[in-house]
């Protein structure tokens, strides 16, 4: 085991999967040279791989994903970087009525190796531009998978798996966590898609949190367990797109209670999604109707005191969970 | 470069397929076995046919919303494209997205597209493969004169300039976009646009088989051997509407009369006969077609619709 760094582990995923395949290309702004990735992700691959698989491109984000489509079409497995998830915007077409369609459009002629990593989330003081975590959105779109890795070693298992999904996959990255560390294994590992893992283990009351909010749920779990004796159960999807539903469910049952925590906007947000699909399959198990915290519906203000006010942090959740729970 | 005889006659043939494939469209559209809309393409079959059969075995091609002679151009099979087109299971997608969006991955087509513009970073990822693979191909990306104003074809002119992708940029210039005339839309022409990122363009009859046949033999030789952007701009008219039932008041009868004169066909014809080509060969090719269209027609009527299954559940 080592200890590495979130930015690392992806860097890692990206370097075992161009060194096995050749097929495997990576694409965006400042990926290469410039900035040598904006988060340090790929820094240092361009003088491994050279500018014909680490591919920077001018600022011109619908190329960039047209980039990847083509190449998808002919065979390869592009990773396609937007520099912030929110720039998605420009280039939503190839998302919403490309990448997702062509396997069922083609009458599965097609079946795409595609991979679109996407940064987002709260820095600090990123403003409404560049903040934003925009999972349900995505989630709400058929043929896409997606991932959330959480951590480290989630992070890398779950892009190795991503390069070769044969599947369109949207990767969200968080900014908070490319600095995190955590334990990665010597050996080469994958982790497959629909497979969430207990965090920790609790009896009081399960959070389902993604990305993030993982980090928020364990300090929220954290602080119950000393100032209240509360055992709070974390549930990490790690994929969004497929859920591992049976995962929430054993732990509600144990639970009767259930949270789900994201960082996007709380209105039509992955919660909702997950609260109504727990609703439907546990309903009977539940003490108290599913609770959902996210960010409150606004643009993400930079200014520090809005921008708190707005995003889930460790007291809003906590006051949250013991005013609903009645704990 | 003189055409041959024979290729003479397939340029003729093809272009028949594509006129009478599309009146049996028409036909179908007319009687309600069509669902949805469907983008003809008569009066432009010199356009697709004289581009297209210029490629090579190896080279590819993006065809657009009105893509249906592109797609039987580039060797796409009447009976399975018309299938398609009524939403039969033995379409070329299964029946399952009609006229607008049809692949044929055998005949190297990535896709006809419902989205105008949306084919050219998608041909900027097909450049791209192209040259890391180290073949000797290129991509067709078909687009129309409106077409030529959304922000992605810039984009991909100034980096298919910039890393010297082989990309055929085909431009089918029939003056309307939908109901709004070309002028209407653009400062300058299409071809300049292009010229601005130094790309090697030409301007062609597009009504003209010949030419535009023997230009594109040209450009499609250049963009291979020197890996680099070309684009060619095929002036012709869209005799039906935008779509096959639209009759809107944006064009004169007599307009429409008078670019029917330069009918593609029926002008080739005369050349043809012209060029030693005998009424006999040239009536032995239209029969040809009347009986590959009316085959193609029973194929697909014949055929059932897909049954739902969980499969497409994504």
């Amino acid at each position: 085991m080592r200890i590495i760094k979130y930015s690392d582990a992806l860097r890692e995923a990206l370097r075992e999967e161009m060194t096995k395949d050749e097929n495997v290309i990576l694409i965006g702004e400042e990926v290469g040279q410039g900035y040598r990735g904006c988060f340090g992700v790929s820094t240092g691959l361009y003088e491994e791989f050279g500018p014909d698989r680490i591919i920077d491109t001018p600022i011109s984000e619908n190329s960039i994903m047209g980039l990847g489509i083509g190449a998808a079409l002919m065979g390869m497995k592009p990773i396609v970087e937007i520099m912030f998830s929110d720039f998605v915007a420009v280039c939503f077409d190839g998302v919403l009525n490309q990448v997702s369609k062509i396997k069922f459009m083609s009458g599965d002629q097609f079946n795409l190796n595609f991979v679109l990593r996407l940064p987002g989330g709260v820095g600090n003081g990123t403003g409404p531009h560049h903040s934003q975590c925009l999972e349900s959105i995505f989630m709400s779109i058929p043929g896409l998978d997606i991932a959330v890795p959480s951590n480290a070693y989630d992070a890398k298992g779950l892009l190795k798996t991503s390069i070769n999904h044969g599947n369109p996959v949207v990767f969200f990255e968080h900014k908070k966590l490319y600095k995190t560390e955590g334990n990665i294994p010597e050996k080469e590992y994958a982790i497959p898609f629909g497979r969430g893992i207990v965090v920790r283990k609790g009896k009081d009351l399960t959070i389902v949190a993604i990305s993030y909010m993982v980090k928020i749920a364990e300090e929220v779990a954290d602080e119950m367990k000393e100032s209240l004796g509360v055992e709070i159960e974390i549930i990490d999807p790690r994929t969004l797109v497929p859920l591992d539903i049976e995962i929430i469910g054993d732990s509600v049952k144990k639970t009767s209670r259930l949270l789900v925590l994201e960082e996007g906007n709380e209105r039509s947000g992955v919660a909702a999604e997950i609260s109504y699909r727990v609703n439907e399959k546990f309903s009977d198990y539940l003490d108290y109707p599913i609770k959902r915290i996210g960010s409150k519906n606004s643009p993400i203000p930079m200014t520090p005191k809005l921008e708190k006010a707005i995003i889930p942090n460790k007291d809003s959740v906590i006051s949250e969970i013991r005013k609903y729970f009645e704990i | 470069m003189k055409i041959s005889k024979e290729k003479l006659l397939e340029l003729f043939e093809k272009m028949v397929l594509i006129r009478q494939f599309e009146r049996k469209v028409y036909e179908f559209a007319t009687t309600g076995v069509v669902r949805g809309s469907v983008h003809l393409c008569i009066g432009e079959e010199a356009a697709a046919a004289g581009t297209v059969m210029s490629m090579g075995k190896d080279d590819y091609l993006l065809p657009t919303h009105r893509g249906h002679g592109q797609g039987l151009a580039g060797g796409t099979e009447s009976k399975r494209l018309l299938a398609e087109i009524i939403g039969r299971e033995s379409g070329l997608c299964k029946g399952r997205v009609g006229s607008m969006h049809f692949f044929d991955k055998e005949n190297n087509n990535l896709g006809a597209q419902g989205i105008l513009g949306a084919q050219f970073p998608i041909a900027l990822g097909v450049g791209k493969a192209i040259r890391n693979k180290k073949m000797r191909s290129c991509v067709l990306c078909f687009f129309g004169d409106g077409t030529s104003n959304q922000g992605t074809f810039y984009e991909s002119l100034n980096i298919a300039a910039l890393w010297d992708l082989p990309i055929f940029f085909v431009c089918v210039n029939n003056l309307y976009g939908m109901g709004t005339h070309y002028s209407r839309t653009s400062k300058v022409n299409i071809s300049k646009k292009a010229e601005l990122f130094g790309i090697s363009t030409k301007v062609v009859d597009g009504n003209n088989i010949e030419d535009v046949y023997l230009n594109s033999l040209e450009l499609i030789d250049y963009v291979k051997k020197n890996s680099k952007p070309a684009l060619i701009e095929c002036k012709t008219y869209r005799w039906m509407g935008h779509s096959a039932f639209e009759s809107r008041p944006y064009r004169t009868k007599e307009e429409i009369a008078r670019w029917k004169e330069s009918d593609p066909i029926k002008n080739f014809k005369v050349r043809l006969l012209d060029n030693k080509i005998t009424k006999e060969e040239i009536e032995e090719r239209e029969n040809k077609v009347n009986e590959i269209i009316a085959e193609a027609a029973e194929f697909a009527l014949k055929s059932d619709y897909p049954e739902f299954d969980d499969s497409i559940i994504q």
